[in-house]
């Protein structure tokens, strides 16, 4: 596959802060690429660099073979961009929206009010149409802004943080259309806090921590390297973790306490949970290993504020 | 400086969003100068006799054209323009696509000047209104033309000022201690002529004054060749402040 956006020990500092901190990655074209990390990770600063509206620091960073800066316009002009605050136009309807958008990608008339159509239909807002922003829910608003992201038919689609704060419907069927944008050749990057979004959309993620990328791969392979396959919780009090990981340690492939429960990590459950049976314990949970667990193995579980 | 054509396209959007503002806006721009007009014009006007051979008011309306469309100008590039930048984010989403952070900014100077033009046309229509005519229709076009320079002087410094706004009361030094004062040391409402040498000296350096001095010029017809030196101060200022502003603005916009 054809690489679409190559970085190379990508640097973004602001003042004394750096952000990212000398990363590099190469997205193919028609993937989605997914990074992934807690508040401050440098996510968003990365994206902004691609998409061209911040600087980059230093290192190197093309898209489609041309380097990013702040006045490319050629690469604004193919990209779609879901922002992760809310940035329509409150002044204006939601078809409004849509048109003065449009111009700005100098887009005729015509064709524009074609592509409008289309697009209210596809992100389901045709009741909406003539409402002005401030009558729409929240999830409402993400659409429309899913909508002027594809207004100028991108070939690379930047998605930040697209589903923050919306309920579970809504979520779905931003997901929905994102895979559907996906499977129709456009180039996806999203930036995500949720584990099941990335592991929902995403062909391949990067952990990404402090500035750097703490790991690369496929959300499977990055669950059976990192974690195993199923894990098993139990709620215990910590003086009992001596005498649980004496009797258990043989049938996990890792054990770690945090807080209240005591993790074991498992490439195969089956005989961890026989022998949970012949403990007789309680307050156990048996689950598939998820990337929630490579994220908060890789990044810590502190909070990161 | 990477300005393109698509400043216009930040302008329609400009008008397109104002479609809803327009009532208000208008009766505003109506009331203030009626007011102005009239407590000043009627009221001073009936102490002040004639005015070289001419009733007060043909002193008044070409320097409260000015300061109107000054006025105008500045509010719409300080809070119009804050209001986008901080409160809806509209630049954010600007700068994402091709237009450039400085065509956006160009393209709400350009809007500023605009609004500045519709206050300063509705001035003189009341001034019409009340029998107060410039010298001749071309007279008309060449106030005009005096509107869209004294428009991006003032829009410009004003987004000089946005540009280093930490918040909106930010805006009450300069519109109190910079505009409101410069009114009254520009010679909108009396002439300069009786101030004392270093206060005369001083309003020449303040935008406003030979922007008066040119709209008096050509309100009357009555020339002089100071006028020239008028102009020029005028062009340079805004060609400064225009590329400043811009700058600034860029500077705010993207990290």
């Amino acid at each position: 596959m054809k690489t679409i956006i190559s970085a190379k020990d990508l640097t973004k500092r602001f003042g004394k802060l750096t952000a990212v901190d000398g990363i590099s990655f190469d997205i193919a074209e028609g993937e989605c690429f997914g990074f992934l990390g807690p508040n401050g990770a440098g996510k968003t600063s990365t994206v902004r660099m691609i998409h061209c509206v911040s600087p980059v620091t230093s290192g190197t960073l093309t898209v489609d073979g041309l380097p990013c800066s702040i006045d490319n316009r050629a690469i604004k002009k193919t990209t779609g961009v879901i922002p992760q605050e809310i940035t329509l136009d409150i002044d204006l309807t939601v078809r409004e929206n849509l048109m003065v958008f449009s111009r700005f990608f100098d887009i005729p008339r015509r064709e524009a009010r074609k592509r409008i159509e289309e697009l209210i239909k596809f992100v389901e807002l045709e009741a909406k149409r003539d409402c002005k922003i401030d009558q729409l829910s929240t999830g409402m608003k993400r659409r429309l802004l899913i909508a002027r992201a594809l207004i100028n038919q991108p070939k690379l689609i930047i998605a930040d943080e697209p589903t923050t704060g919306l309920d579970p419907q809504a979520r779905h069927l931003i997901w929905q259309r994102l895979r559907q944008l996906k499977s129709q050749g456009t180039t996806l990057i999203l930036t995500t806090q949720y584990m099941e979004e990335a592991q929902q959309l995403c062909d391949r993620i990067v952990v990404m921590h402090q500035g750097k990328i703490l790991k690369e791969g496929t959300p499977r392979t990055m669950i059976e390297d990192e974690i195993g396959k199923d894990v098993v919780e139990i709620r215990v009090a910590a003086e009992e973790d001596e005498k649980l990981v004496g009797s258990l340690a043989g049938f996990a492939c890792g054990h770690e306490r945090v807080g209240d429960t005591l993790y074991f990590y498992c490439r195969d459950g089956r005989d961890l949970q026989k022998k949970l049976v012949e403990l007789d314990l309680h307050n156990t949970v048996y689950r598939p290993a998820t990337l929630e667990d490579v994220f908060l193995k890789l990044t810590g579980r502190g909070l990161i504020e | 400086m990477n300005l393109s054509y698509r400043s216009y396209h930040v302008f329609v959007r400009n008008l397109v969003s104002y479609k809803r503002f327009v009532v208000p806006t208008f009766i505003a721009s109506l009331v203030q100068p009626l007011f102005y007009l009239i407590t000043f014009g009627i009221g001073m006007g009936a102490y002040v006799g004639l005015f070289g051979g001419k009733p007060y008011l043909y002193f008044l309306v070409p320097g409260v054209l000015m300061s109107a469309v000054s006025l105008s100008a500045s509010y719409e590039c300080l809070f119009g323009t804050f209001v986008k930048m901080i409160h809806e984010k509209l630049y954010d989403s600007l700068i994402a696509t091709p237009v450039s952070a400085e065509d956006a900014v160009a393209g709400d100077i350009a809007w500023g000047v605009f609004r500045g033009m519709i206050s300063g046309t509705l001035m003189m229509v009341v001034a019409m209104a009340m029998g107060v005519f410039p010298v001749s229709v071309p007279a008309v076009f060449l106030l005009l033309i005096c509107m869209v320079f004294v428009g991006v002087l003032f829009g410009s410094l004003a987004m000089i000022v946005t540009s280093l706004a930490p918040n909106f009361d930010f805006f009450n030094y300069y519109t109190e201690l910079v505009l409101t004062p410069m009114l009254f040391f520009s010679g909108v409402f009396f002439p300069l002529d009786n101030f004392p040498a270093w206060m005369k000296s001083f309003s020449k350096f303040l935008p406003l004054t030979p922007a008066v001095s040119i709209a008096r010029a050509v309100f009357s017809g009555v020339y002089s060749s100071s006028l020239i030196t008028d102009f020029l101060y005028i062009v340079v200022l805004e060609v400064i402040a225009f590329y400043v502003g811009v700058k600034l603005m860029k500077r705010r916009l993207i990290k």
